[in-house]
């Protein structure tokens, strides 16, 4: 086991030298109508975005999302960028979040279901609500875990730092 | 089969050097068109929750003899363009109680190399799947269930346009902190009709699957007539038009085995069964309004790794109870675990039926609704439609209003019944909740929120039809909740349940939490009942505890 931990331990140290920035990884994920679509599709406009994860049962989450829902209009009118709502409730829930979504009036996002968690274990995300702000070509510049009511204006700054 | 662990864990390491090697000859361009970045990026992430238990009597509380838990998580993620590489180690040291117990010590738990383009994507190693809504076959990790079934073995998918998609798998289900020697091999094929044809407005899609699992049987049971392996199938249709959705799925879980608890010497020892489940799921999402209706009828689908453990994490389908998952304390204290088939001595029950309705409505832009309705019978006779007693029904409604930019409110009413006994008598634990739960926001970054519960139970039985209603012998409880945001870094919030209807007890509770970037720090003090801890509708029972918890999450 020993052995294993040090063989790791260097493998580690030696991507990280080779290393760059974080991406939007390529996964396959449903779109609102229920087809599976690639996450690369996500990039084509060419806009900045701000990712969030969020679940059904994951209140802080929706309070996220709701906070920059509100904020939209006037944030748009400062820069062009689009907001991706990622729902990573499973087989279970994804019938229920489809309907949640509609019933909190995020017709302005840009909605997708990761049933497997594909797109949830390819960004490490580890706890939600967990947030990204990604520059038009996939880069991740700015990401935070948990939300206060507040911390929306965090995204915002980070998406208006890239339209500069 | 360990050799062929250890030289699939060779050929994973080894691919490192060889995506490295790759690293600055490709400089591909994909589809959107923009140049990719000739180098790869590392991604990870870390846990840990770490617990420091000490005796309370009030509770009786577990304690173990460290009088220490720690459960962690290690994960390491490299990509380069169409590669990718990983692993996940994980570290028990002990395992939290309540959690199974076969997670034990350190381990190299998850690795996998992974090639992937936008047709087709071959992994080796560990990898995580499901098959339609997972009730044929799902692995994947939950770890405040502490399960992780990850298959470690060799995945192939292939996509052909928007049209067809085929997925094939074999591998051994992980159990603990190794891979079982059950195998599991599968395949799934999903055909877009519409899409074949270039219909816009209407999206219809055939789907299947089989899978095949092996384990290796006991002297008894193969003399019983039993087999080592079983195939299930499952058939879906998939149809989306204008906001209007339907969703059917049949599956037909394969032979499954059942120790008779009466055998004495004569006669079967195992009993033989077919696990079978019909679901179907529709609505409509549009204009404000989300409607989603499910119906379910599950019989013997419980489909385990290894048939001979109890263990929660015990399981390569996904079964989960359908109705809704609560985040405020009280409404929680009785979940419900979809029934799988019980067969003991006088008591047989071989699933249960019902379903649940969701209704979203945003009247306004202050103003959203949101109601449920579920109920879950057994099922009277085995193989028929026909509902036995019920098993469990929830009725709730709640309405979130914010009054001006500063105040929300969400107020929550759930009446809950719950049959303690499974089906087996008539008696059924009533009670009705109200949540008050406000938020006040004083500047742009500092909020408080506080919530206000109450749990009635019926203490006096009362006939009500062919049941019994009464309360579960505990009585009334109270809770509250209050939280101080300050954004985006702290917040801190302290919390009581109190049961003043029945054992006087008060479950205390307090913590702190710092976050930054992607990272997040949280310390909390206090007392936990014994209980349920539910995820995605699986439980698992934890008993009482008391004690000081750190938690640590970051990413990278």
């Amino acid at each position: 086991m020993k052995a294993i931990l040090r063989l790791s331990v260097t493998v580690c140290a030696f991507l990280l030298t080779i290393s760059t920035y974080a991406q939007l990884p390529s996964v396959k994920v449903e779109n609102q109508k229920g087809e599976v679509i690639s996450t690369s599709t996500l990039l084509r406009d060419g806009k900045p975005m701000i990712i969030s994860f969020w679940s059904c049962s994951c209140k802080n989450c929706i309070m996220e999302l709701d906070a920059i829902n509100e904020n939209l209009e006037d944030w748009l009118e400062e820069a062009d960028f689009k907001v991706v709502a990622v729902s990573t409730d499973d087989a279970r829930q994804l019938s229920r979040a489809r309907a949640k979504a509609q019933g909190q009036g995020w017709d302005d996002f840009v909605q997708i279901y990761d049933k497997n968690q594909d797109l949830y274990r390819g960004m490490n995300v580890v706890t939600t609500p967990q947030a990204f702000v990604l520059d038009g070509k996939g880069k991740i510049v700015y990401s935070h875990t948990g939300y206060t009511p507040g911390s929306e204006i965090e995204l915002f700054e980070a998406i208006k730092k890239i339209n500069k | 089969m360990l050799f062929f662990r250890k030289s699939l864990l060779s050929v994973v390491l080894l691919t490192v050097g060889a995506v490295c090697a790759f690293a600055d000859s490709d400089n591909e361009t994909e589809e959107t068109g923009k140049s990719k970045n000739s180098k790869g990026y590392l991604t990870g992430s870390f846990e840990t929750n770490t617990i420091l238990y000490h005796e309370d009597k009030k509770t009786s509380a577990t304690v173990p003899d460290s009088h220490f838990g720690s459960n962690n998580y290690l994960k390491v993620d490299y990509y380069n363009n169409r590669f990718s590489i990983g692993l996940q180690m994980e570290a028990y040291e002990p395992v939290l109680v309540g959690y199974p117990t076969e997670l034990q010590k350190v381990a190299l738990t998850n690795y996998y190399v992974s090639w992937t383009d936008d047709r087709f994507s071959v992994t080796a190693g560990t990898f995580y799947e499901q098959f339609g809504s997972g009730l044929l076959f799902r692995s994947w990790e939950d770890r405040s269930l502490g399960l992780n079934n990850a298959v470690m073995g060799a995945r192939v998918t292939y996509a052909f346009r928007d049209i067809l998609s085929v997925k094939a798998l074999w591998g051994l289900p992980r159990f603990g902190m190794s891979f079982s020697d059950t195998q599991v091999r599968g395949a799934d094929l999903s055909l877009s009709l519409s899409n074949a044809i270039g219909m816009k407005a209407v999206s219809l899609a055939l789907e299947g699957s089989v899978l095949n699992r092996y384990q290796a049987l006991g002297t008894d049971q193969s003399l019983d007539g039993c087999k080592s392996g079983t195939t299930g199938y499952s058939a879906r249709l998939n149809l989306e038009a204008s906001g209007f959705f339907f969703k059917g799925e049949y599956v037909d879980a394969g032979q499954k085995y059942f120790y008779n608890f009466d055998y004495a010497g004569e006669g079967q020892m195992y009993f033989k069964k077919r696990g079978n489940a019909q679901l179907i799921e529709t609505g409509y999402n549009g204009y404000g309004l989300g409607v989603s209706l499910s119906l379910r009828r599950l019989e013997w689908m419980s489909s385990k790794i290894l048939n001979e453990s109890t263990s929660t994490a015990n399981m390569i389908n996904y079964v989960p109870a359908l109705c809704t998952q609560y985040t405020y304390a009280l409404t929680t204290l009785h979940p419900y675990s979809a029934r799988t088939g019980d067969l003991n001595s006088g008591f047989v029950n071989s699933g249960e039926m019902g379903g649940q309705i969701d209704i979203y409505y945003k009247i306004n832009k202050k103003a959203k609704i949101h109601a449920n309705a579920s109920a879950y019978e057994t099922i009277a006779k085995e193989g028929t439609f026909r509902p036995g007693k019920l098993l469990f029904s929830d009725t709730s409604i709640d309405w979130e209003m914010k009054w001006n930019k500063k105040f929300k409110s969400i107020l929550l009413v759930s009446l809950q019944a719950y049959n303690p006994s499974y089906g087996a008598d008539n008696v059924l634990w009533q009670q009705h909740i109200v949540v008050a739960d406000l938020l006040y926001k004083w500047t742009k970054k500092i909020s408080t929120r506080l919530e206000l519960q109450y749990l009635n139970t019926f203490k006096n039985p009362v006939k009500a039809g062919d049941y019994y209603l009464s309360g579960d012998g505990k009585g009334d409880w109270m809770a509250a909740y209050l939280e101080v945001n300050f954004a985006p870094a702290w917040s801190i919030y302290v919390s009581d349940m109190f049961n003043h209807g029945g054992t006087k007890v008060n479950y205390y509770n307090g913590g702190v939490a710092y976050t930054k970037s992607r990272t997040r720090v949280a310390l909390n003090y206090g007392r936990y009942k014994a209980g349920y801890i539910c995820s995605g509708g699986v439980c698992r029972q934890i008993p009482a505890y008391t004690g000081l918890n750190l938690t640590v999450t970051t990413s990278f």
